[in-house]
């Protein structure tokens, strides 16, 4: 039988989830050792280990040409289409927020809002769901720049501890959504190799609950 | 728009020799199983109106279809889906016919996918349609044909049956919101446990609400059910649980072990689904390759009351699995007129090899040399003259 193919959000995910699975007692050498591979295997080849972007994760689960992911609700709930997800995984905590300048009331006067944000997806859903009609831009870096320099009246961002958002005189007015990693598995596999993928599943949920 | 001249719309592509090959042979294989059962085909047109597509029960979103207007400014829509015509065909031109009919069809159907997610837009699907009749026997007869489909064109594969009145009758009875249960069941139908699990805490806490919960989980084999009679308290429920039981009991007398699963999570996106629903997955692909079940209410729509269950499978994948197996078409001799005399009987010759059994293939150059040099390029074996 071929190896379960996993694809790890490199960076933090990737870190905290080879943590993972060392305390479950798998083997992780390979990965400590990645040098400049790809496709690294942990424990005695049961599983395979792909590294790549947050939303490549997802499109690679889609696809079937991993049978699981692990990736951050962030990226789910912007690429996100059909996969099933599994698991809480509990690292990578952060959340979704609505922040503008220090002092500036948002909620205030019938002017449409403009939002500068990485995640267009999840504004527009957190507005829709406000009855808002919102303008939404999309930006690729800092975000936290459209406010100050006037070409957004707020952004929806990633927020961990806020400080970025304390230093450049920003607020939050509201929180979105809660964010963490979560493990994802290809609908297909799931169906075609159900124990397997049960096993790791339990053996992952009794640890990290 | 020159800039398009040697593209195709995204979601499409050319299918060449083999790749052709490999799709006939597919749908040989398939249209023998359904010609088996006796479905006849019929065929419906490529355009329809959006209006048929529309209705509530489609599940289909207005951005997912190809649209376009007739010279009257109706909206039409390129086929998204073959069920739908098949309904509007049965509840108009077939009123008098003896019922129930058992219908197949062979034709692609368009979605408009969001771009650069390497889905085809345009998927060849084969399908069948059971119309007029409800109940076990139906149910039986048209997933007994869904395995043998599978069987006839992959290696490997799994058939998961499930029941949406279970699910329905769960959710209805707690008198939720429609938005609130659309969410939940998108939560069922990802597997989305967490998101399920903060979604029921919100609720009052009953044996439903506990069921529910569970759903998503409870796929496997026979032991599924003892598990879920433990949970399902509700009468309809328990009712859909029985019947998708016995069922499987059924099925298990096909002696497939592992390859039949059930899935109590099965929620199919489709709101016209009122009975069993089932999807099939092939070794090798990322998404299910035949989905289908009974879907009753569909006929409500054309003010008509009567059962119809069916299922619709993929080609496409199936055929690029097929083409690595597929032999070679080359021809085996190339038949070349010395002069224009010869033409007539170089064809008539060509001809008669054919009908013997040779794959031959008469020369359309009219230099020697390069016709050899053609055949020697190709791979053709034997250069044969006529006319010395």
């Amino acid at each position: 039988m071929n190896p379960i193919r996993i694809a790890l959000t490199k960076g933090r995910l990737e870190k905290s989830t080879i943590q993972l699975f060392e305390k479950l007692g798998y083997n992780c050498d390979e990965v400590h050792n990645k040098g400049r591979r790809l496709i690294l295997s942990i424990g005695d080849g049961q599983f395979e280990v792909v590294l790549a972007k947050a939303a490549d994760v997802i499109t690679y689960v889609e696809h079937g040409v991993c049978d699981l992911g692990v990736v951050g609700k962030d990226t789910i709930l912007e690429k996100g289409s059909s996969f099933y997800e599994l698991l809480d995984l509990g690292f990578g905590k952060c959340r979704f927020a609505l922040a503008c300048k220090s002092g500036y009331d948002f909620y205030h006067g019938y002017g449409a809002k403009t939002i500068a944000t990485k995640y267009p997806k999840v504004t527009r859903t957190f507005f829709e769901g406000k009855d808002m009609d919102v303008r939404v831009i999309k930006i690729e870096g800092s975000v936290e720049l459209a406010p100050l320099v006037g070409l957004a009246d707020g952004i929806v961002d990633i927020v961990e501890t806020g400080s970025t958002l304390k230093a450049n005189n920003l607020e939050i007015i509201e929180y979105v959504t809660d964010i963490s990693a979560r493990l994802i598995a290809n609908t297909a596999s799931l169906k075609l190799r159900k124990n397997e993928i049960e096993e790791l599943v339990k053996k992952m949920e009794a640890e990290v609950k | 728009m020159k800039k398009n001249l040697k593209i195709t719309p995204e979601g499409t592509k050319d299918y060449l020799f083999k790749e052709c090959t490999a799709v006939d042979y597919v749908c040989k294989k398939i249209q023998k199983v359904f010609e088996n059962h006796q479905f006849h085909r019929v065929i419906t047109p490529a355009l329809e109106y959006f209006d048929l597509f529309s209705t509530d029960s489609s599940g289909l979103s207005a951005e997912s279809m190809f649209k376009t207007m007739d010279n009257n400014g109706r909206l039409v829509v390129v086929r998204p889906d073959s069920t739908l015509p098949i309904a509007r065909l049965v509840s108009t031109r077939m009123q008098n016919e003896v019922l129930p009919v058992r219908l197949y069809y062979n034709q692609a159907v368009y979605r408009n996918n969001p771009s650069l997610t390497g889905r085809s837009n345009e998927i060849m699907q084969m399908g069948i349609e059971l119309i007029g009749s409800k109940g076990k026997r139906a149910d039986l007869e048209v997933i007994t044909t869904a395995i043998q489909c599978m069987q006839a064109v992959c290696k490997d594969f799994r058939i998961e049956v499930g029941h949406s009145l279970l699910f329905t009758s769960l959710i209805d009875s707690l008198g939720l919101t429609d938005d609130l249960k659309e969410t939940i069941k998108e939560y069922i139908e990802n597997k989305n446990y967490s998101a399920l699990n903060d979604a029921l805490d919100k609720l009052e806490k009953n044996d439903t609400v506990n069921a529910i919960r569970k759903l998503p989980s409870l796929f496997g084999g026979e032991e599924v059910f003892e598990k879920a009679k433990k949970l399902i308290k509700l009468p309809e429920a328990l009712e859909a649980l029985d019947y998708l039981n016995n069922l499987y009991k059924d099925l298990s007398k096909l002696d497939l072990g592992d390859k039949i699963i059930v899935d109590l999570g099965l929620v199919q996106q489709n709101e016209y689904y009122s009975g069993i629903v089932f999807t099939g997955y092939a070794l090798g692909y990322g998404d299910a390759i035949l989905s289908g079940g009974r879907y009753d209410k569909i006929f409500s729509e054309f003010n008509n009351s009567m059962g119809a269950s069916g299922f619709a499978i993929n080609i496409n994948h199936l055929a690029e699995e097929a083409r690595y197996h597929s032999k070679s078409n080359i021809p085996e001799v190339l038949v070349f007129a010395k002069t224009d005399d010869d033409i007539m009987e170089a064809i008539s010759y060509t001809q008669r090899l054919v009908k013997s059994g040779v794959r031959a293939q008469f020369s359309d150059l009219s230099d020697e040399k390069e016709a050899r040099q053609f055949a020697s390029k190709l791979g053709i074996n034997k250069f044969e003259i006529i006319g010395e």
